[in-house]
């Protein structure tokens, strides 16, 4: 059974929202994005957002609830993603690295009929929906393996269905200019000016501590089920040679500096690793307020 | 003035009655959310029985239930429910998802409320399969108490156990963990779907953290917003004072009127319109809207302790001074005298802004002559008098 691991760290769009407008901030830039659903809650709170990853499917799912201000799915083409069409060849034994492992043999043949139907969309938004609805269905399918009596079988389009309509409920405009970039920290934040920072730094050993339904998707994107993340970490600021604590706390100063003419920065932290931060904030900010909402939940804001 | 009078001597009665306070809180929040009446009663009983069937800690279990009770207090004002706004359905929605984190706000400043309260009413819309709101958190950063207030707002909501329990388990992975659908299902099975009761955790409240006149200007300010008529209440006070003082009602009878101003506009939260918007004050018409507020208005508060006294002040404010106004028909005497004021009070403050009003060059003048026409009939000719003679300074 794959090992689901608990998340540690909570990042609330909510409380980040109110410690933005405390200092009156209209965009910010987030070089480290992850999962863009904080984005997507600030930009609908009329903040310009900009974000960056080195996993493509965060950067896709950005296209469709960061950038996309208006592009919704209709019935057809979301019937489009979710089935088997007719008359289409379809790659069904892509994934079948995962049956049996992972996933039943119809989940795996969804999977390759899903990651084909998603091809074939025609705009980058209605694809960044469709690849956060259907995310959620493979980790439903996941949590399924974990917990097969606790959980209601749902047939595969049936559940990606609504997933993909839940998705595109957040599709909305800020009347504001909102960019998404696979990229790694340090040019994501040289690429954009904004009147902030909010910089969510990855774990000291991020490989390690991947998250499988994470991972999995990114190789489900690519479409090659043995893709593990070392390809897109590689030479990147907080790949692999990160893994030390020299490394670490270089990578976390590189990013300070880069961050020097942004008038505020946000760094969010657990208690746990509060002291591998805060020390590079403070070296970089002479204002540094912390804001220590539960061990899980710490925002560092520091200001020049 | 102080609203609340009695002094603060005994630490538990000052608790006992900010829990009624905040109880009173809950249940305007499930009018202002469009909610069932009752639902956070249900809810806060159902998270407290569910919380300590999961061997939850009693500091937590306390929080579990302000966070059920006020857990709609976010909605008053939220833009998809406040009156007038009529949001297209999309952008309504959107707008909901905020409500939650509006009631943690407010709930913030309440320093009476064990400390993990607020954080419970902001995460409790939350899904465990990412897509709740406002924060999107998914799986196991959704704190426990969060999900047991999902699970008790489910259970509040559906009148039956079995289908209760049909619809967590279908939510089972999605809605809920599935390690809490299952503790819900033991839960549900023990109790047989009828939770032991819950008294109030008054103990848990620190009353000293908060001054229970502030809280409760701050909601009716509230209401006042939600209803779109920023300030009503204020003024309606003011001028009940002053023909108070002028009729020569005690300072205790002084303070319970201006109890009864800042709660009557509650009674209209569950109206799609507020009644001056509706109809004249004066008008005939309005009697039965004007007597159905003012009958939610009272039963708001008559379950609570705290503010039970006000019951027969707000019910009667619709009544006619001839007998003919409703809801019981009471006339002259039977109508208590602080009820009379608050209705000439709510009348006068309507003339004076209503459109006519808004176009003469003396508009107390034309609220005066208008409410001397119904002194006698709908109003009590003394309370009338009054107001005519401190009209002048009032405007």
């Amino acid at each position: 059974m794959i090992e689901l691991g608990e998340r540690t760290r909570r990042i609330s769009p909510s409380r980040l929202h109110e410690i933005l407008r405390e200092h009156d901030v209209r965009s910010v830039v987030d070089p480290c994005m992850g999962l863009p659903t904080h984005l997507n809650y600030l930009k609908r709170h009329g903040i310009a957002v900009h974000g960056g990853d080195l996993l493509e499917w965060f950067v896709r799912v950005g296209e469709g609830i960061v950038v996309n201000d208006m592009t919704v799915l209709r019935d057809s083409e979301v019937a489009e993603i979710v089935e088997m069409l007719p008359g289409r060849i379809y790659s069904v034994d892509a994934f079948k690295a995962w049956e049996g492992v992972f996933f039943t043999e119809e989940q795996c043949v969804y999977l390759g009929v899903w990651f084909d139907n998603v091809r074939n969309l025609r705009s980058d938004g209605q694809t960044g929906l469709a690849v956060l609805g259907l995310w959620r269905v493979f980790c439903y399918w996941l949590f399924k393996t974990r917990f097969p009596d606790d959980m209601p079988d749902i047939a595969p389009s049936e559940l990606a269905w609504s997933y993909i309509r839940e998705t595109e409920a957040w599709v909305m405009s800020n009347l504001q200019h909102n960019t998404v970039r696979q990229a790694d920290v340090l040019a994501t934040l040289t690429a954009r000016a904004a009147d902030a920072v909010y910089f969510a730094p990855p774990a000291r050993n991020t490989l390690r501590s991947a998250d499988a339904r994470i991972w999995m998707w990114e190789a489900w994107w690519h479409g090659n089920p043995y893709l593990t993340l070392e390809h897109a970490y590689r030479n990147s600021l907080f790949g692999p040679r990160a893994s030390d604590e020299h490394a670490y706390t270089h990578a976390l100063a590189s990013v300070m500096n880069a961050a020097e003419a942004f008038p505020l920065v946000v760094v969010q932290t657990t208690q746990e690793r509060l002291l591998d931060v805060e020390p590079a904030l403070r070296n970089a900010r002479k204002h540094v307020d912390i804001r220590h909402f539960g061990p899980d939940e710490i925002y560092l804001v520091a200001k020049s | 003035m102080a609203l609340f009078q009695e002094t603060d001597a005994d630490p538990r009665a000052a608790a006992a009655r900010l829990a009624d306070l905040l109880a009173w809180f809950g249940a305007i929040g499930d009018l202002a959310n469009g909610d069932p009446a009752g639902l956070s009663t249900r809810k806060a009983q159902a998270a407290a029985s569910l919380a300590r069937a999961l061997e939850v800690e009693q500091p937590e279990v306390d929080a579990i239930f302000f966070a059920a009770q006020l857990h709609a207090i976010g909605a008053l004002g939220n833009d998809a429910c406040r009156k007038g706004e009529g949001l297209p359905p999309r952008l309504a929605r959107m707008e909901r998802w905020d409500i939650p984190a509006q009631g943690a706000r407010i709930a913030e400043r309440i320093g009476a409320l064990p400390m993990n309260c607020a954080d419970l009413i902001r995460w409790q819309d939350e899904r465990w399969d990412g897509t709740g709101s406002p924060d999107q958190l998914r799986w196991t950063t959704i704190p426990h108490g969060a999900q047991i207030l999902a699970l008790a707002d489910c259970f509040a909501r559906i009148e039956q156990p079995e289908e209760a329990l049909a619809a967590v388990s279908q939510e089972s992975g999605r809605r809920f963990s599935p390690e809490m659908a299952r503790s819900f299902l033991l839960w549900l099975h023990l109790n047989g779907g009828d939770p032991e009761p819950t008294p109030t955790p008054n103990a848990t409240l620190d009353a000293r953290k908060c001054v229970p006149d502030s809280i409760l200007r701050d909601i009716a300010d509230r209401i006042d917003d939600h209803n779109g008529v920023r300030g009503r209440w204020r003024r309606v006070a003011t001028i009940a004072e002053r023909v108070a003082t002028e009729i020569g009602i005690d300072e205790h009878g002084q303070g319970t009127l201006e109890l009864a101003c800042a709660t009557y506009g509650s009674g209209e939260l569950a109206a799609r319109d507020v009644e001056e918007s509706l109809y004249d004050p004066l008008a005939r018409l309005g009697i039965e809207e004007r007597a159905r507020n003012a009958t939610l208005a009272a039963q708001l508060v008559e379950r609570f302790r705290a503010l039970a006294h006000l019951t027969p002040i707000l019910r009667a404010r619709a009544e006619w001074f001839d007998g003919t106004g409703k809801p019981r028909g009471l006339g002259r005497d039977a109508i208590p005298a602080l009820s009379q004021i608050l209705a000439v009070s709510i009348a006068f403050d309507a003339l004076l802004r209503n459109r006519t009003a808004a176009a003469s060059s003396s508009p107390d003048l034309l609220a005066t002559h208008r409410l001397d026409d119904a002194s006698g009939t709908q109003f009590d000719p003394d309370v009338v008098r009054a107001l005519i003679r401190v009209a002048g300074s009032l405007s």
